[in-house]
């Protein structure tokens, strides 16, 4: 079903695509579409009614930088806001630091609490963590395990009930080691007896980062939980776990806005080393189900440095085999095919699977059989006679069927990317869109 | 846990309120007298020809427009979403909102009132189904009763078994409990304390055993024993991992469990429904337990679990101790929700 949603996302930005002028009906449709997909992905409703407000007044207001379509505009706003709402400095320095993890019962404070050690053992600090969840039976056993493994010093108690003599125990114990991490009890905003615990060990320890774990399904709950746990001891920092499944995390977004924090580390899988640092625009992606925008815009960014393409003679509808040649060139540089169309959000597109086919080593072999032709057969490959294919070919050092497949090829491009002028109201092409990604750099 | 979903309601109750009765306003305002609340459980179908005749010749009566409710079930709507309220479960209770109230006739001397909530409840009714008495199918059953309790990560399973073997020793069940979490570190640990603290025998390997293998023990236990009720704990898995999944339907087959329980948190968003299809489409799911529904007093995840995979919830985690566990009755639930006036 979210499949579906993201659909209609992706067909109401293709509405927007052939448009020159802002249309205010479209861009109202896309609007509610994004809202739907944001609230099913668990952004609390209320920011997204906030965010799809400035997306729709931006849109609408400011002029469409010169040589970008409305689709580009808008998709470039979304993204704008999104990372706006997302990315504040989270830096994770690597000097001695106290941290102490707060969060809702199950969210996986004990486990990230090891995955967090293992993170800075690996950066070559010395970690210890104090286990101060003196409430759920096994939880220390649950983390000395864990930390047996990595060979990280656990202190704790599993007889203690006094989570803030354990903790001031515990710092005793790790003085020496540079990294302390504190793992606590789980608890909600309403459990007022433990937010009170979780204030006076934010007090007992001092703690350099206080990181509030949240769990990527956690709904509209978030919002006020996080508000809450901020009021209580000022949350610098938020860590998502379980986005191994299929919950967006959209709720962490709500907690970030809330606390006017940013992600520090995304948990990912059962193992202890599965966590990473956190990355903006897969999250972006996973919220809207959409491809990775950013990723496409600096690759298509990094790849269009070089030679010019005649956009102009492609949008007139001529393809010669120069313009392939850039292309390959161009493409070389992006990666796989595949790879690069599946990141544009174009919907349910399709390119026949022979475009695809055209592996790099291949690609390497038709650069070097074009590099055989002459200037006027680049720009007219119907000169190529019989003759003049035997020349280019021992000129290449090619057979003559791969001078025959490169031909192929290329009416095969030729009329794809026909197809595509087509399939979207006139001219759009790939080419032209990534160049037009990069205009709006 | 619904009190925050109630005061929600009321509000988005009142909107249709008055959207529909601005209507009437000019020519009948005066007439219009709060008739005392009308017991909902009436036919929801439509009235037959006589009454609607009946109707026609009797009394005057006025027809709601879609016009009318627009804006309000708009705003039920978004009222439903901030309460966690699936997009799609919130979609279908609207939808049923709306077909219940537009072209609905209705009579002068009606409230307006009666109406909207009589529209509410149903379709809250229709979403919430039927609940889940779990001392009835105990006892109706034969013995031991095989509960498997499944669920992803840290949504409460361990803690959810204990609180149910608590309640049902009070039932007066003789019960043993299955080790099944051989996975996660500590977890063995986690339920040998809960089990030892509220006096029940548990059945238990090493850490990283086959948990078919725990369960099909503490099954032999039970029948060898006599035992009334078998609890299975098993270990946290997302739906994604297949190779867990399948675990999951190994220990199915090894342990032939009468009753499979989902287990999810009342505070999980969007995500709730799309795990729980999952998991009910994989290994099916008999009857739902919400936990941590302390946390939250909106409940929408109850509402939309309910409805995507349209099993009945058995009972709500309300709290840390052994006793917070309350069995859910859905029309008690849609009573309190809509049934005091404000």
């Amino acid at each position: 079903m979210l499949d579906s949603l993201s659909a209609s996302l992706k067909d109401a930005l293709k509405k927007l695509a052939g448009k020159t002028v802002v249309d205010r009906v479209a861009v109202d449709e896309l609007v509610k579409d994004l809202q739907r997909t944001l609230i099913s992905s668990d952004v609390n409703v209320k920011l997204v009614m906030e965010l799809s407000k400035a997306i729709r007044t931006r849109s609408l207001e400011e002029e469409p930088p010169k040589g970008t379509n409305v689709r580009e505009h808008v998709l470039r706003i979304v993204y704008q806001e999104l990372v706006r709402l997302v990315w504040a400095s989270t830096d994770v320095k690597l000097e001695p630091q106290i941290i102490l993890l707060a969060g809702l019962q199950g969210s996986g404070k004990t486990t990230t609490t090891a995955k967090i050690a293992r993170f800075f053992q690996k950066k070559g600090m010395k970690v210890g963590v104090i286990c101060a969840d003196t409430f759920r039976p096994g939880a220390y056993e649950q983390l000395s395990t864990l930390c047996e493994k990595i060979n990280v010093p656990c202190f704790g108690d599993p007889k203690g009930h006094d989570a803030r003599k354990i903790v001031k125990e515990g710092l005793v114990a790790t003085k020496d080691l540079e990294v302390v991490i504190v793992d606590t009890q789980g608890r909600h905003a309403l459990e007022s007896d433990l937010i009170q615990e979780i204030i006076d060990l934010n007090v007992i320890t001092k703690a350099t980062h206080r990181w509030l774990v949240i769990d990527a399904a956690l709904g509209q709950q978030a919002s006020e939980q996080a508000r809450r746990f901020h009021e209580a001891i000022g949350i610098d920092g938020v860590i998502i776990t379980k986005m191994d499944g299929t919950a967006k995390g959209g709720g962490a977004m709500s907690a970030v806005a809330e606390t006017k924090s940013g992600i520090v580390f995304v948990g990912a899988g059962e193992t202890i080393e599965d966590i990473e640092r956190f990355d903006p625009d897969g999250f972006i992606s996973r919220l809207l189900g959409m491809g990775d925008l950013r990723a496409l815009m600096e690759k298509a960014e990094e790849a269009m440095t070089g030679d010019e393409m005649d956009v102009n003679a492609m949008m007139k509808g001529k393809f010669s085999l120069r313009d392939m040649y850039k292309q390959l060139e161009a493409l070389n540089k992006m990666g796989p095919l595949k790879q690069i169309m599946s990141m544009l959000p174009m919907g349910n597109m399709k390119l026949p699977e022979g475009v695809y086919d055209v592996t790099s080593t291949k690609m390497v072999r038709y650069r070097i059989i074009m590099d055989s032709m002459t200037d006027a057969e680049l720009d007219d490959p119907t000169l190529i006679t019989s003759s003049r294919l035997q020349r280019i070919a021992r000129g290449a050092g090619a057979s003559l069927e791969e001078v025959r497949e490169l031909l192929k090829y290329y009416k095969m491009m030729q009329r794809t990317l026909k197809g595509l002028r087509g399939a979207s109201g006139g001219k759009f092409n790939m080419q032209w869109m990534m160049k037009h990604f990069t205009g709006t750099q | 846990m619904f009190g925050g979903l109630k005061k929600r309601l009321l509000a988005a109750r009142n909107r249709l309120d008055t959207s529909i009765g601005a209507v009437v306003e000019p020519s009948t305002a005066p007439v219009e007298t709060t008739s005392p609340e009308v017991p909902a459980p009436e036919t929801p179908g439509f009235p037959s020809l006589v009454d609607k005749v009946k109707i026609l010749i009797i009394d005057r009566e006025l027809v709601v427009s879609d016009k009318d409710v627009s804006e309000a079930l708009s705003a039920l709507e978004m009222t439903l979403l901030e309460s966690d309220v699936a997009l799609p479960t919130s979609d279908a209770i609207i939808a049923h909102v709306r077909t219940s109230l537009v072209g609905k006739h209705r009579k002068i001397g009606e409230s307006v009132d009666t109406l909207v909530v009589r529209a509410l409840k149903n379709a809250l009714l229709t979403v919430l189904g039927n609940g889940f008495d779990l001392t009835e199918y105990i006892k109706t059953h034969e013995h031991p009763v095989k509960i498997l309790f499944t669920g992803v990560n840290g949504t409460g399973k361990t803690t959810t078994i204990a609180k149910v073997g608590s309640y049902l020793k009070k039932q007066g069940f003789s019960v043993v409990i299955g080790a099944g979490d051989t996975f996660r570190a500590g977890a063995i640990e986690q339920i040998d304390v809960h089990a030892q603290r509220i006096g029940i025998k548990i059945i238990q390997h090493q850490s990283g055993a086959d948990p078919s293998a725990v369960l099909f023990d503490t099954v032999q236990y039970a029948i060898s024993h006599k035992i009334d009720v078998v609890l299975a704990d098993t270990a946290g898995r997302f739906h994604t991992k297949a190779n867990l999944m399948s675990q999951l339907e190994k220990i199915k087959r090894v342990m032939k469990p009468d009753l499979v329980i989902y287990v999810d948190e009342a505070v999980a968003g969007n995500d709730a429904v799309i795990r729980a299809a999952e998991f009910e489409r994989t290994i099916g799911a008999d009857a739902v337990v919400l936990t941590k529904a302390d946390m939250d007093s909106r409940g929408g995840a109850a509402i939309s679990i309910a409805h995507t995979i349209n099993k009945p919830l058995m009972f709500l985690g309300t709290g840390q101790s052994y006793d917070d566990i309350i069995p859910f009755s859905p029309a008690q639930v849609v009573e309190e929700l809509l049934g005091g006036d404000a």
